[in-house]
């Protein structure tokens, strides 16, 4: 069962459509554009409100921002840039109904910072060997997991099969690894 | 060391395929399908918190609903605010060109008329 309509204009990428919009200011482009990203607005407001009918208004807001911020400067990163006036506007939405001291860091921006961008300059093979040195520096749990997903490729699933962990365990086991593993080799190549 | 461990510093850019997603919520996916998005969450925070919420809907089949309804909502308010910008402009726009032309014309007929009342009573004197 086909559950998502086909885009007609799926030959262009997000990227040329933000160009053409920068070029021309046609909203059509940013129409095409934000449609693609409902889905993961809606999904992100979920996690955040948990309530269906107050996700969806608060995706309407979210593209109402968007309309409004997009042509005030050039956004070179969408989909992060996006991410964070999604993620700014579900905090404060909850900072305002529950009164919830939800911190805001003003950076934000530095989360999407491309990690990998801060180790280009090492060459591959240095950075082979830290990474292997990192991770036998990894807890047991988050090794294995990182390992079965990363160089074996199993699914989530699988590796709850293999391992015996839980699913939660499993992805947070990868995404704390994960951030593990790029500090540690951060914290090596800042001493040499 | 395995080359695909460098994969664990990357930050996946790739465009979405909203279709890949459902079919994953939906559990329709391969195993190596389903790695494949699940690569996408590990290294992408939008997607991650994404389905993470997605996932807190029971009913798969409404999401696709409310997808449906946000993307007319929100082509209606793009061409709203369109054809409230094209009305505005056709409203504005001649008249003002109209009204300025009126306005200068006017002042130069004016200025005719009082030069050639003044000349009629002798002014300026010579």
């Amino acid at each position: 069962m086909k559950t998502v309509n086909h885009d007609p204009n799926n030959h262009i990428t997000d990227q040329e459509l933000l160009d053409r919009f920068y070029a021309d200011g046609k909203k059509e482009w940013l129409g095409i554009l934000l449609s693609r990203y409902t889905l993961l607005l809606f999904g992100v407001c979920m996690k955040y409100l948990k309530q269906e009918e107050e996700a969806k208004d608060c995706v309407q807001q979210i593209f109402v921002k968007i309309i409004i911020e997009l042509p005030k400067y050039r956004v070179t990163y969408f989909k992060s840039w996006i991410y964070t006036i999604a993620r700014n506007h579900c905090l404060m939405k909850l900072r305002d109904q529950h009164g919830r001291k939800v911190e805001l860091s003003e950076n934000m921006l530095a989360d999407w910072d491309d990690a990998s961008g801060k180790n280009r300059h090492l060459e591959k093979d240095r950075l082979l060997e830290l990474m292997g040195e990192s991770l036998e520096e990894l807890g047991e749990e988050q090794k294995r997991c990182i390992l079965l997903f990363y160089l074996e490729k199993r699914s989530y699933q699988e590796i709850v099969d293999v391992t015996g962990y839980t699913l939660m365990q499993v992805k947070s086991y990868i995404q704390n690894g994960k951030r593990n593993l790029k500090l540690l080799i951060e914290r090596k190549t800042s001493k040499t | 060391m395995n080359d695909d461990l460098l994969n664990i510093l990357s930050n996946s850019n790739k465009d979405i395929d909203n279709q890949l997603l459902m079919d994953y919520l939906s559990g329709k996916l391969s195993a190596e399908k389903s790695h494949e998005v699940e690569k996408m969450m590990a290294d992408n925070d939008l997607f991650n918190d994404a389905m993470e919420g997605l996932q807190q809907i029971r009913n798969k089949k409404d999401i696709q609903t409310y997808v449906e309804q946000l993307n007319r909502d929100l082509q209606k308010n793009l061409t709203k605010k369109r054809q409230r910008r094209e009305k505005r402009k056709l409203k504005e726009g001649p008249w003002g060109y109209v009204a300025a032309i009126v306005i200068i014309m006017l002042c130069i007929a004016a200025y005719y008329v009082v030069k050639k009342v003044l000349a009629a009573h002798g002014y300026p004197h010579s």
